[in-house]
């Protein structure tokens, strides 16, 4: 018995060796060629494939049937969370189920690119041009562009006409904040904001001077030079912790349910204003809050305060077997023209620079209150480094908001995590 | 030389051995398997082997995570051509001997009885064990295959190749500082939220079960009923509204519960001790009502005598509790007990959903109530450190399966009758 298996064992290694000895990857790119023309007959009923964002495909539509008609294509729209696009393209693309055409937000470009999920565009100055510069920055990853922008976003201030007139808006975070402790009894309260989050926090902390990641004179990031932990950031803290520390904003907006809290408070009429962004505009509608919006208020130090700019954009994947076809369509939806009548339909923001003196554009105050916001705003860092930035970021603001930490140490200890999450994460680069 | 040999050596190519054997049906069988084993897994096991190997060698061409798929697939298939073709040179052999022996080897009638009469366990059990090879031993085998590899953001396809870098990531997890300080920390409370959350929901159930079996309680039915409600709702649902329920300064419980017995507000969203309290005591309400109807289930089979002998010995209740009752249950309820135990080391979804994880704590990665599968969530989504959170859940894996088969071993239930 010990023999045949001995016998075994050597039979065995032999069918392995044989089975390892046909291998090759020559035959590998016979067979993908093969794959290719039974997959294009797969999809003859249409050439493109494009994901639009949720409830917006109305706003291409007529874009889409004029594009159809005028290159004798055939293009089909399918909606998709427009979150979701970026994840589902990781194994569609390779799949070969993926879009041709897609929207993403714009600060995940830079990790898109490195993944090679995006096709480079080939196109000019006529075309980059007409697109406002931060908008257009973020679909640039080292001098190459990736896609062109849809729609900008940027947090703005929702006050509720009912608690504070249009007149007697305070104009400054220190006139909220004063107005906050009149009104402010347990129940009710002034000023809200998720200011826990880096995404809000941001607003205030690089009015004093704090930065994300410092800029070469190109504009390009530094991933090396972290400013959450300057002066200017420590004094933002301080101010943000105030408004805790008061008991301005209460402990129960704090944290991961805190967004609920916050909408939930302003849609009660409980909150006087929230800082939030454009996708409140109809849930806030629907609550029956007669609402206004404007600019974000000015800091103590007369600076305006910040926000971070989203950008959505319209980009081409970098499986998409028509590519050149999938590039025209991106430059002909992104036009000023289409731009216009998408924000007719979808009440999205352009990015065309020349669309913001538009009347229609001026004539929302919702779209006004972006615009405005828009010129004291920076872009979200594209660079992938960002991705270590957001759960240490937003712990040490947690923490200074519930006051477990002093500002000083609690950034400190974010930039020192950050730093050692990017350099974990390029270790092995 | 003797047939035995003979046929095994002829049996190098499947069948041959066979019709040595004058097994005529059976080696053609064999010979046709083989074939179409070759011709129908040629590609697969052309690409698999070869991808496995390199993990590709050109982009945009090769796309490792397929290639890593393909190899795995074409490994379990070659596998399960080395087991039928070790079947047939153990088949052509034991002929073989038979034959030597100056025995006939089975008729093809006898063949077909034994397949029928001794395999048929094999063949009622083989459409689900196919199926569980890939269903469940496939997952598994790629997820630790990654975690030998260097796929994160920097390494991920179509742009990049993947590369095999064998421990390197498993001897980062330990020497990179922030992973080795968060990594204790968050065992810790792994560990903690593991034992304290289980026992009080299995000490609940019991408890309840008991409670709810005597004689003399009456409707019986409705309390019952009640009982198991909390297991009836969908448990993402409860946790949310537990979430509400918790929330600082709006939560019903700090507003409305503690504030009418005039005890200050409890900051359980923000304080991390008090999450975990807070996230202990929903696991108990959520979990109790499963072992609560296991141990009413126990509780109808323990006989009657022995009570009765019990009681005409003079045993009290609780002497009756703890000699009879709860010796019953244990013997009848330990799988279940350890189960318990092993789905809370792994509670993602209450700890997810309840706080994030939260609330932040200073000078770690993981939020205070983070657990090490939601720590290893967080790690991979936010950084995409796939082969990171592979080799974390390799390490977690060994942790879990390590206890549980000490478990089993103290245990009687599993022993084999």
């Amino acid at each position: 018995m010990k023999n045949i298996k001995k016998i075994l064992g050597i039979f065995s290694l032999l069918a392995l060796v044989f089975a390892l000895v046909a291998c090759g990857p020559q035959e590998d790119s016979g067979q993908a060629t093969g794959d290719e023309g039974k997959k294009e007959d797969n999809n003859k009923e249409y050439d493109l494939l494009v994901w639009e964002d949720v409830e917006k495909s109305e706003g291409i539509a007529d874009a889409v049937a004029k594009f159809e008609e005028e290159n004798d294509v055939k293009v089909k729209v399918v909606e998709k969370a427009y979150a979701q696009q970026i994840e589902d393209l990781r194994l569609d693309g390779p799949g070969g189920t993926g879009p041709d055409v897609f929207t993403m937000p714009g600060d995940q470009i830079g990790t898109a690119v490195v993944e090679g999920l995006l096709k480079e565009l080939n196109v000019g100055e006529d075309v980059t041009s007409i697109y406002t510069e931060a908008a257009m920055n973020s679909q640039t990853v080292d001098g190459k562009v990736y896609g062109l922008p849809k729609a900008v976003e940027t947090t703005m201030l929702f006050y509720n006409k009912d608690i504070v007139s249009e007149d007697e808006l305070p104009t400054t975070l220190d006139g909220w904040y004063d107005l906050s402790k009149e009104l402010t009894d347990g129940e009710n309260f002034g000023l809200l904001a998720l200011f826990d989050q880096i995404y809000y926090a941001n607003s205030v902390l690089s009015g004093y001077g704090g930065y994300i990641f410092g800029q070469d004179e190109n504009g390009n990031y530094i991933p090396t030079d972290l400013g959450l932990n300057n002066e200017g950031a420590i004094e933002g803290a301080n101010q943000i912790q105030k408004f805790y520390a008061e008991k301005l904003f209460p402990s129960g907006i704090i944290g991961e349910q805190g967004i609920q809290v916050l909408d939930s408070l302003f849609s009660e009429g409980k909150a006087a204003a929230v800082i939030s962004g454009p996708w409140n505009l109809g849930p806030y509608e629907e609550a029956g809050i007669d609402y206004g919006v404007v600019k974000l208020p000015e800091l103590a130090n007369g600076e305006n305060m910040s926000a971070f700019v989203g950008v959505k954009s319209y980009n081409v994947s970098a499986y998409s077997k028509n590519a050149e076809l999938a590039e025209k369509l991106v430059v002909f939806l992104a036009n000023e023209e289409n731009s216009k009548t998408r924000y007719e339909l979808t009440k999205e923001v352009p990015a065309v620079a020349a669309l913001a003196d538009d009347p229609a554009v001026t004539e929302s105050e919702a779209a006004q209150a972006v615009a405005e916001q828009s010129q004291f705003s920076e872009l979200m860092p594209n660079i992938p480094e960002m991705n270590s930035v957001w759960d240490p970021a937003d712990a040490a603001l947690q923490t200074i908001a519930t006051g477990k930490a002093e500002p000083k140490e609690a950034l400190d200890q974010a930039v020192e995590t950050i730093k050692g999450s990017i350099e974990a994460a390029n270790s092995s680069k | 030389m003797q047939h035995r040999t003979r046929a095994l050596i002829l049996s190098i190519i499947p069948g041959f051995g066979q019709f040595y054997n004058k097994q005529w049906v059976k080696g053609l069988v064999y010979l046709v398997l083989t074939a179409s084993f070759f011709i129908v897994f040629k590609d697969l096991l052309n690409m698999g082997l070869w991808g496995i190997v390199t993990l590709g060698t050109e982009v945009p061409r090769d796309n490792s995570i397929f290639l890593l798929a393909e190899g795995i697939l074409a490994v379990i298939v070659t596998v399960m051509g080395l087991f039928i073709y070790y079947l047939n040179l153990k088949d052509a052999y034991k002929n073989g001997r038979l034959r030597d022996e100056g025995k006939l080897p089975n008729t093809l009638r006898d063949q077909y009885r034994n397949l029928v009469e001794q395999g048929y366990p094999y063949v009622v059990a083989g459409p689900s064990l196919f199926i569980l090879i890939f269903a469940v031993v496939f997952p598994i085998l790629f997820s630790i295959a990654l975690a030998f590899t260097n796929y994160d953001l920097y390494h991920s396809p179509p742009a990049k190749l993947i590369d095999w870098v064998g421990l390197d990531t498993f001897a980062n997890i330990f020497t990179v500082d922030i992973w080795r300080s968060t990594f204790f920390d968050v065992l810790a409370w792994t560990v903690v939220w593991t034992l304290c959350a289980s026992t009080l929901q299995v000490s609940l159930g019991i408890f309840l079960a008991v409670v709810v079996n005597q004689k003399d309680l009456r409707f019986k039915k409705f309390i019952r009923t009640v009982l198991v409600l909390p297991w009836a709702v969908p448990g993402f649902v409860t946790i949310l509204v537990f979430a509400g329920l918790f929330n600082d300064s709006f939560g019903a419980i700090n507003n409305d519960i503690l504030a009418f017995f005039g005890i200050d507000p409890v900051p359980w969203l923000t304080d991390a001790n008090w999450s975990r309290l807070a996230l202990i005591m929903m696991q108990g309400w959520l979990g109790f009502p499963f072992v609560f109807l296991v141990t009413t289930g126990v509780l109808q089979s323990i006989p009657e005598e022995l009570y009765e002998a019990a009681t005409i010995d003079g045993a009290s209740i609780f002497a009756k509790f703890k000699n009879i009752t709860f010796p019953m249950i244990l013997i009848a309820m330990a799988p279940i007990i350890i189960t318990q135990f092993t789905f809370n080391f792994n509670n993602f979804n209450i700890i997810y959903l309840f706080n994030g994880g939260g609330p932040a704590m200073p000078g770690t990665t993981a939020g205070g109530t983070d657990i090490l599968v939601s720590w290893i969530y967080k790690l991979t989504m936010q950084s995409s450190q796939y082969s990171l959170a592979a080799a974390l859940t390799i390490l977690l894996s060994i942790f879990v399966i390590a206890i549980a088969l000490w478990q089993f071993r103290k245990t009687n239930s599993f022993k084999e009758e």
